[in-house]
């Protein structure tokens, strides 16, 4: 099996689908001509034609907003926002209308919004970005974040496969630096909605997505070295809807959790897991849960300034020693 | 031999304009006239607290939306708002769906979720609009692509008030149409008031028209409350944009005779400027006038398709009146495709909100 | 007939009341559907009210210059004719309706008076409630005299914690902790169970933290009655066992109304049975024993005297279901009490089998917590070291123990047929019964003993 980016992946799975499916096609800026500010389309226009890959004006409520006219008809759009930062021009068109559109007037919406998000790659604060919690209240909406190049293929082809509207959440840190084996044939899909223990663990579990995923495995391999404890991950790759069953199910295993994710603290998906477990698994609590996040600031450029904001995997040991001693 | 009393021929009535046949023009009577009865039923409805909500009139300005929607075929595909349900009618929206809807009924096309004329119907071809205004153009601009992308010689119709030719939305979903060359036309009805903001208030533009150029595309003014001008100018965009020619920027004058809605008392309108819209340029009005003048349907006709449509509203209220609405619980259906259904918290189990 | 009410419409999302500025309509008029009957004047618009439906006006409850509520009944319609006519009536008191929101633009649902619901589908279950463990003490920080946020953890530790202890009837407080702030953790709670450590009594709600005993917390005595080591002294760290069995005690003579009564019983009829069938025992893989009568005697007993059978719960007293014999055995490290759980339902064989097969797998530290659990009535042996009588200590949370004294051939006078008064060695023992006074009076235990000697002294030879 050849290896693959994070990146290749995520395009494998896109070209598959297109060619899969006549239905599916691409909108955003520069996807075309360009092949897209990170390359994730490269090739496309070439191979898929202008009907296929559609370069768009600068007018992310647009492209939202005609994605669902497309979806409607029975299309099965792909819109990029060329960095996820800017999905916020578009938080009307996605909340307002495309998360209603089914419950309130039965109109099918099956369109995908992905983009690259997150920082640790000295972008400043508008190339950056973890919007996952804008959306997370939102019903009518799916959010997924993969972690690895397997996921970051099977998601975006379960994505577009979905009847559902799609927010796909890759992460730029991740897209060169991580590599991965992957099947040449068949069919890869990651489920919606389904998480993946990364790492399994007896003595605690850190519940995380997307890059932190690799800081948290990066700890636990430290831990287990130098503290002998063995830690699970417990990679949510969906967070919208969320795998209670198996965030319950790591809870009650090791009975002393943790929360990491990328995205500031206040509001954060860590306050909602947190708020499940403790209505759920109250009695299977050995210490309370605890996070790691960044801190509450807009992100910074500077290396040193970024760097301190961001959770390091320093951080995600030094709770994890605290955790487990509790 | 004897002089005969010279034979006067009787009168000839003028040729219909715009390629339509009386029973065509019968059809148009028809739906301006139903637009109007049941809004005012629905007023009634309110006053009277069966419908839930707000109530939008569109009164004085059916011809515009009667008119233009009666150029598509079946198979193109409009989005309607608040003062468009002449459109909607004609598109073929049954008057007892809208009056459910503003009952806020299970039976109602949404089923209780959305209120007064927020519906649609895709085999019907209209799609309902949000409250957020402007956001309707991206969407049918997606709508449009998708003719485009299937080689369809389908067209999107799409209305927006003076007020939303403000918004980002609008802006972005004609841009992005216009640039593609999508066949999509996009109807501004000027009735010169967005609330209480006139349209001087609204745009520095002399025009609304004027914006067309801002697009690069083509723009035409329109008399809104004349029911044939308004048929026979959208007619023209309509195909232009069928034999792809893109998108056009139609600007109908008209005017709001109501309120902002039925709660709105207008005080800031001008009394005589409402009076005298009601007295010189009603669209039926001009339309009844133009019918006795040419004498293409009768008086008579005439009286019995009120008398008709009279009967019809009177069942259609009665109906909807007795009905249920919606269970409490139905309200965690369909928010996915997949799950279909949501549970209930915990401590709900079962009782009513 | 029908009544229609005629109500003051909403109109405008924010608007909460409305003046009947005028009545179109007369009281008594005919009205038709849809015919303006009355207008209205808010604070956004004045209209006219169409009638909701056809009939007569025959009842009106808001007058010309009245502001009432949104939603309020402001008039009647009766929908025949000839309709009696009631007198206007002054406006009622307004009902608070919540006024439904129309919208503008992004609408918030009104609440609609839905018609009855069909029973949904079964929820979601309800978060699984942490079990009941004793009030919380305030976690005041310290100071004051309440418990410091440490000492409820240190008593409570955390949910998990408390849900084994409870599982396990074991008491947090006397567990030593490694967690933080002294807390008790899952590992310390787990390796405590796994010894086979006895269950201890979970602290009486009202009870304050423990006796003085249990280590961690400091014990208000004097300085001088405190053991300190001398020079030639040895000094060993208590064992898990001890401790526990050291508090356990204290706390029982600190709980129980202790009072003990004494029987002597003419064993030799007993020994005669013994005499006739231990073969027949042995061959069944069993030893007959005098014990063995003993405890099959005081559970058959113990049906007719319940109170005998109970525990104390503040002012209730529980009547235990089970008959759940505990017997003390006395191994090497320590003492032990396994239990024949639902003696009442065995035969004295099984009886028998049972006590050799505990006995056998409490000295091979094989018995599971379960055995050494919820006994609700205790025998102890002290006899079996050559003891005449002892003065037992109760088992809580039991209510009564039973002491076996030594059992061997005394002088007894008979009375034989004749009349005259002989000595003649018979097998006798003294048993002693401690009783805790709070539920049981002596004449409970006195009545309840009697039953029990005489089943021993005339124990009918076909059960054995």
């Amino acid at each position: 099996m050849p290896e693959v980016t994070y990146l290749e992946a995520l395009r494998q799975g896109l070209r598959e689908e297109l060619q899969r499916d006549e239905r599916v096609f691409i909108l955003g800026e520069d996807v075309g001509v360009y092949g897209g500010a990170f390359k994730v389309t490269e090739g496309f226009l070439q191979e898929f034609g202008e009907r296929r890959v559609i370069d768009t004006p600068i007018s992310e409520a647009a492209i939202v907003g005609a994605a669902a006219g497309a979806a409607h008809m029975g299309l099965r759009p792909v819109a990029e926002m060329q960095f996820i930062d800017f999905i916020s021009c578009a938080y009307d068109m996605l909340t307002n209308y495309v998360a209603t559109a089914r419950y309130r007037a039965g109109l099918p919406t099956p369109l995908v919004v992905r983009g690259p998000s997150g920082g640790y790659v000295r972008g400043g604060p508008f190339h950056s970005q973890n919007p996952e919690a804008a959306f997370l209240h939102t019903p009518g909406l799916k959010i997924v974040c993969p972690a690895t190049a397997r996921d970051a293929k099977g998601l975006i082809k379960a994505a577009i496969r979905d009847d559902d509207p799609v927010l796909y959440f890759e992460h730029k840190f991740l897209y060169r630096r991580i590599k991965e084996n992957l099947p040449e044939d068949g069919d890869l899909l990651t489920p919606i909605g389904k998480a993946r223990v990364a790492r399994e663990g007896t003595d605690l579990s850190i519940i995380t997505y997307s890059a932190t995923v690799w800081k948290s495995l990066e700890a636990a391999e430290q831990l287990e070295k130098e503290d002998g404890l063995k830690v699970e991950v417990l990679d949510l790759r969906t967070l919208l809807p969320m795998d209670d069953e198996a965030i319950l199910a790591t809870v009650k295993k090791t009975n002393k959790v943790m929360i990491v994710h990328e995205d500031t603290r206040t509001g954060g998906v860590a306050g909602e897991i947190t708020a499940r477990i403790n209505e759920h698994a109250f009695e299977w609590l050995d210490g309370p849960v605890l996070r790691v996040t960044a801190a509450d600031v807009p992100l910074p450029y500077a290396p040193t300034l970024e760097d301190y904001v961001l959770p390091s995997t320093a951080d995600i040991v030094k709770v994890a020693r605290h955790l487990a001693a509790y | 031999m004897t002089a005969r009393a010279p034979v006067t021929a009787p009168k000839a009535a003028p040729p219909i304009p715009a390629g339509l046949t009386r029973e065509q023009l019968v059809e148009i009577y028809y739906y301006l006239w139903l637009t109007r009865s049941l809004e005012e039923r629905l007023t009634n409805l309110y006053r009277q607290s069966k419908v839930i909500g707000g109530l939008f009139r569109s009164l004085g300005q059916e011809g515009g939306s009667v008119g233009s929607a009666y150029a598509l075929r079946e198979e193109d595909f409009l989005s309607p708002l608040i003062r468009n349900l002449g459109s909607m009618l004609v598109k073929g929206a049954e008057p007892l769906a809208v009056v459910r809807q503003y009952m806020a009924k299970a039976e109602s096309p949404t089923r209780g979720r959305e209120l007064n004329i927020h519906f649609g119907d895709l085999d019907k071809g209209y799609i309902g609009q949000i409250s957020h205004l402007g956001d309707m153009v991206p969407v049918m601009a997606g709508v449009a692509l998708s003719f485009k992308l299937r080689n369809a010689k389908r067209v999107v119709l799409v209305y927006v008030g003076d007020g939303a030719t403000s918004t980002g939305t609008f802006h972005e979903g004609i841009n992005l149409a216009a640039v593609q060359k999508l066949p999509m036309v996009v109807i501004v009805e000027n009735n010169g008031w967005a609330y209480s903001t006139r349209t001087a208030q609204q745009t520095a533009v002399k025009q609304l028209v004027d914006k067309a150029k801002g697009y690069g595309i083509p723009g035409e003014r329109v008399d809104g409350n004349d029911v044939l001008a308004a048929y026979e100018a959208t007619k023209r965009a309509v195909e232009r944009a069928r034999a792809g020619g893109g998108v056009t920027l139609l600007e109908f004058l008209t005017y709001r005779r109501k309120g902002h809605a039925e709660h709105d008392a207008q005080g800031y309108q001008p009394k005589d400027e409402i009076a005298e819209w009601a007295a010189k340029n009603d669209p039926i009005d001009r339309y009844e006038k133009q019918l006795d003048e040419t004498g293409w349907v009768s008086a008579g006709e005439r009286a019995a398709i009120r008398e008709r449509i009279d009967r019809e509203l009177t069942e259609i209220v009665t109906t909807s009146e007795n009905e249920p609405f919606p269970e409490a619980e139905s309200a965690l259906d369909e928010v996915y495709a997949n799950p279909p259904r949501l549970e209930p918290l915990w401590y709900r189990n079962g009782s009513n909100a | 007939m029908a009544r229609i009410d005629v109500i003051m419409p909403q109109m405008g999302e924010s608007i909460a009341e409305g003046t009947l500025s005028k009545w179109i309509k007369k009281l008594g008029d005919e009205v038709k559907r849809d015919e303006p009957i009355f207008e209205i004047s808010t604070d956004k618009v004045d209209a006219e009210i169409p009638a909701p439906s056809a009939g007569v006006l025959a009842e009106i409850k808001v007058q010309e210059g009245q502001t009432v509520p949104v939603q309020t009944v402001v008039a009647v319609i009766e929908t025949e004719k000839g309709a009696a006519i009631t007198p206007s009536t002054a406006a009622r008191a307004p009902a608070s309706a919540p006024p439904p929101a129309p919208p503008k633009a992004s609408p918030a649902p009104a609440p609609a008076a839905a018609p009855a619901a069909r029973p949904a589908p079964a929820s979601v279950a309800a978060p699984s409630p942490s079990p009941a463990m004793r009030p919380a003490a305030t976690a005041a920080p310290g100071g004051n005299g309440t418990e410091t946020a440490d000492e409820r953890l240190r008593r409570l530790s955390t949910p998990l914690v408390r849900k084994i202890a409870a599982e396990h009837n074991v008491d947090i407080a006397t567990i030593p902790g490694s967690g933080h702030a002294g807390r008790v953790t899952k590992k310390d709670i787990l390796g405590y169970i796994e010894s086979g450590a006895p269950a201890a009594v979970p602290l009486a709600p009202s009870a304050p933290a423990g006796p003085s005993w249990p280590p961690g917390a400091p014990a208000a005595t004097n300085p001088a009655w405190e053991a300190t080591p001398w020079e030639g002294d040895r000094v060993e760290p208590m064992s898990r066992i001890r401790q526990l069995t050291a508090e356990h005690m204290i706390f029982s003579r600190r709980t129980s109304a202790h009072v003990t009564s004494f029987y002597e019983v003419d064993f030799q009829h007993i020994a005669n049975l013994r005499a006739a069938h231990k073969a027949l025992y042995e061959q069944r893989g069993a030893r007959l024993t005098y014990l063995g009568f003993i405890v099959k005697a005081v559970a058959d007993n113990l049906r007719r005297h319940p109170v005998v059978n109970a525990a104390v719960r503040g002012t209730s007293i529980i009547y235990r279901g089970q008959i759940n014999i505990g017997i003390a055995v006395a191994l090497d490290w320590g003492l032990i009490v396994p239990v024949i759980k639902r003696a009442d339902e065995l035969s004295l064989l099984g009886i028998a089998k049972t006590m050799a097969d505990l006995a056998e797998r409490a000295r091979g530290k094989k018995l599971k917590p379960d055995e050494i659990q919820n006994g609700t009535f205790t025998i102890t042996n002290p006899g079996v070291f050559g003891s005449f009588i002892g003065v037992p200590i109760i088992n809580q949370p039991q209510v009564a123990i039973l002491g076996v004294g030594a059992i061997e051939k005394r002088p007894k006078v008979v009375t034989l047929d004749d009349g005259t008064d002989v000595i003649v060695p018979r097998v006798t023992a003294m048993l002693s019964m401690t009783y805790d006074h709070r539920i049981v009076d002596g004449a409970d235990a006195d009545r309840y003993f009697a039953d029990v000697k005489k089943m021993l002294e005339s124990y009918p030879e076909a059960a054995v």
